[in-house]
């Protein structure tokens, strides 16, 4: 029997979490519905504390939440049990604010990781490693350590890794704010550019108003909640 | 992952090294205080190793140890060569008497009389001359360690380094003249006396006047007798001690574990070498670990499960275990060897080295535990923090 393809990539209905409990609990989502589609670049942009991290670390599968539903190509996350970490593993690539690469390896074996954790063979990965960096312009910067690249670099092996394994969900956590303007268009560029298709989906966190024309779609958010999702077309 | 695992590791230099000092320190001080523990120990009963030839030691049933000496009387000999199941049973004479040396001054030796006629048991190995020379007038022979240091005659010219008694010199035994007619390798005693082979007569003459003088009773019991049984003939009909050469040897053992504060001493070094490697070793590994907590966690957001994790770790700290216990093992031979020649006692067995590995397995496991635990309860959304 032929697999049902999914008909969105992420799908989450009255999501409600909050951290600590008692008189100190905070609400950090309140309810939130958010679809985003296949082929879609989605923008999660509003203030600081406003659960944008939040949720998109319930979308990740990284964060449990309190109550609602979020399917992921139309798995249920929260009810995954042991085979999340797989799933995640398989389907999720994610990008950082800080890059999060391994301060002891080089460039192609940080973007390797993904792939080494897949089970995969240490050549093959690298040689895949390899050919993801070649995409986004750091094929002579393979062998050096993070320590030896700049901050614009470090984004782009980040990003690199985030794709090698050919994820249908990239997450990205504030990816151009620690950049300048134009090595943030850049980035953006490489990321629309490699991380969309037709069967996959992007969602970008971000205050970066410079990069909101790459969006498809913008959803702000404020107080656990998501106030506006604006259309717009992407440049 | 295990190569990433261990780049992890080797990529930060200082606690990399620092790990493996911690576990060098530990592995290096618990196997050398052991070596020397272990080579003590060996020390009591060497005398006993020493004399292969006899099956059975006999003694008076107050004796607790080889050299708690309670004379017999030379007609018990006769007893115990007419017990069922004797080969032969022959005398031997074990004393400390004081040798006066050329310079004037005097040196307690631990003089051994061996039975006449054959000589049984004599020095296992002879450098210079031949046992049988014993049957000479005035005959001794010394050990080599004791002719090279404390029986050392006074230098030749002033200043200058004491020259080895060897053969032809004298030495006088409580008064006695004595003649230096071989050399001869021994285990050496607990005490490091020199030590002085001759014959039992000899021995007797040497000794201070007592109506008793026969040390011990050495027995070889005829081919295919049981030697347990053997013993318990003996005791019964002689109503003397005997026991098995390696019993008498467990015996003498355990009175030092049991009366000296021996192994209490070596026990505090080996602990403390535990502890404190533990303590470094398992520090340095835990700040590893805080400060790559968050790359572990991105590891785990990236899909690398505990499993996948708690085996990097594993692996991180075996590999340091490894390192560590090869250079300390490897530390601890070569003290012992570059001290080989010196009083230092030390004896590497292969149970000390299963022991100084299996100390040093615990701690990495120790080590690996504390942070596995953190990383097992590590909320993978760590990564999102900036």
């Amino acid at each position: 029997m032929e697999e049902k393809k999914p008909t969105s990539a992420v799908f989450c209905r009255g999501i409600v979490k909050s951290y600590a409990t008692g008189p100190s609990k905070v609400m950090a989502l309140r309810g939130v519905d958010l679809d985003v589609s296949m082929g879609e670049l989605l923008l999660l942009v509003g203030p600081s504390g406003c659960g944008k991290t939040t949720l998109i670390s319930v979308i990740a599968g990284i964060l449990d939440l309190d109550e609602g539903q979020c399917r992921v190509f139309d798995h249920d996350m929260s009810a995954m049990g042991a085979g999340k970490t797989k799933f995640r593993g398989q389907n999720l690539g994610f990008v950082f604010q800080s890059y999060n690469l391994l301060p002891t390896l080089t460039a192609v074996e940080n973007v390797a990781v993904p792939l080494l954790i897949l089970g995969r063979s240490q050549k093959q990965s690298f040689a895949l490693a390899a050919q993801l960096l070649e995409k986004v312009g750091l094929q002579d910067r393979a062998l050096a350590r993070p320590s030896e690249l700049s901050g614009g670099q470090q984004q782009r092996v980040a990003i690199a890794r985030a794709l090698v394994h050919q994820p249908r969900l990239v997450v990205c956590d504030e990816p151009t704010s620690a950049l300048d303007a134009e090595t943030g268009q850049r980035v953006m560029k490489i990321l629309r550019q490699t991380a969309l298709s037709e069967n996959r989906a992007l969602i970008i966190v971000t205050h970066d108003s410079r990069i909101f024309n790459f969006a498809d779609r913008i959803a702000r958010m404020d107080d656990g909640r998501i106030t506006t999702v604006e259309s717009q077309i992407a440049h | 992952m295990y190569a990433i695992a261990l780049k992890m590791l080797i990529g930060d230099r200082g606690k990399y090294l620092g790990i493996i000092m911690g576990l060098t320190f530990a592995s290096l001080l618990i196997t050398q205080q052991a070596a020397i523990f272990t080579g003590l120990m060996t020390r009591t009963y060497g005398t006993i190793t020493d004399l292969s030839q006899p099956d059975i030691w006999v003694m008076d049933p107050k004796v607790q140890f080889i050299d708690d000496i309670k004379p017999l009387q030379d007609t018990q000999l006769y007893s115990v060569r007419g017990v069922r199941g004797v080969d032969w049973a022959v005398p031997l004479y074990k004393g400390l008497l004081k040798a006066r040396l050329e310079n004037g001054n005097y040196q307690i030796c631990n003089v051994i009389g061996l039975d006449d006629a054959t000589l049984i048991g004599g020095p296992p190995e002879m450098i210079q001359g031949r046992l049988s020379d014993l049957h000479r007038h005035d005959a001794i022979i010394v050990n080599d360690a004791g002719a090279r240091t404390r029986l050392a005659k006074p230098p030749d010219v002033p200043g200058g380094a004491p020259r080895p008694l060897s053969v032809g010199d004298t030495l006088e035994i409580n008064d006695h003249r004595a003649v230096v007619v071989g050399i001869c390798r021994v285990s050496r005693t607990f005490q490091s006396q020199p030590v002085v082979f001759t014959t039992y007569t000899r021995a007797t003459i040497f000794a201070p006047r007592e109506r008793k003088l026969l040390s011990f009773i050495l027995v070889k019991a005829v081919e295919g007798e049981d030697i347990g049984a053997l013993c318990d003939r003996i005791v019964q009909q002689t109503g003397l001690s005997a026991y098995a050469a390696e019993k008498f040897k467990d015996l003498t053992y355990d009175y030092f574990m049991k009366n000296t504060g021996i192994p209490i001493n070596f026990g505090i070094a080996v602990v403390l070498g535990f502890i404190i490697g533990a303590a470094i070793a398992g520090q340095t590994f835990y700040n590893f670990i805080l400060e790559n907590l968050r790359y572990f966690g991105t590891l785990k957001a990236m899909g690398a499960g505990n499993a996948m994790l708690l085996r990097m770790i594993l692996l991180q700290s075996l590999v340091v275990g490894a390192i560590g216990y090869g250079l300390g093992v490897g530390g601890a031979s070569a003290f012992g060897h570059l001290l080989g020649g010196t009083e230092l006692s030390f004896r590497l067995t292969r149970e000390l080295l299963m022991l100084s590995g299996g100390a040093i397995i615990l701690i990495c496991l120790l080590s690996a535990l504390i942070g596995i635990r953190k990383i097992m309860r590590l909320e993978p959304a760590i990564v999102f923090k900036s």
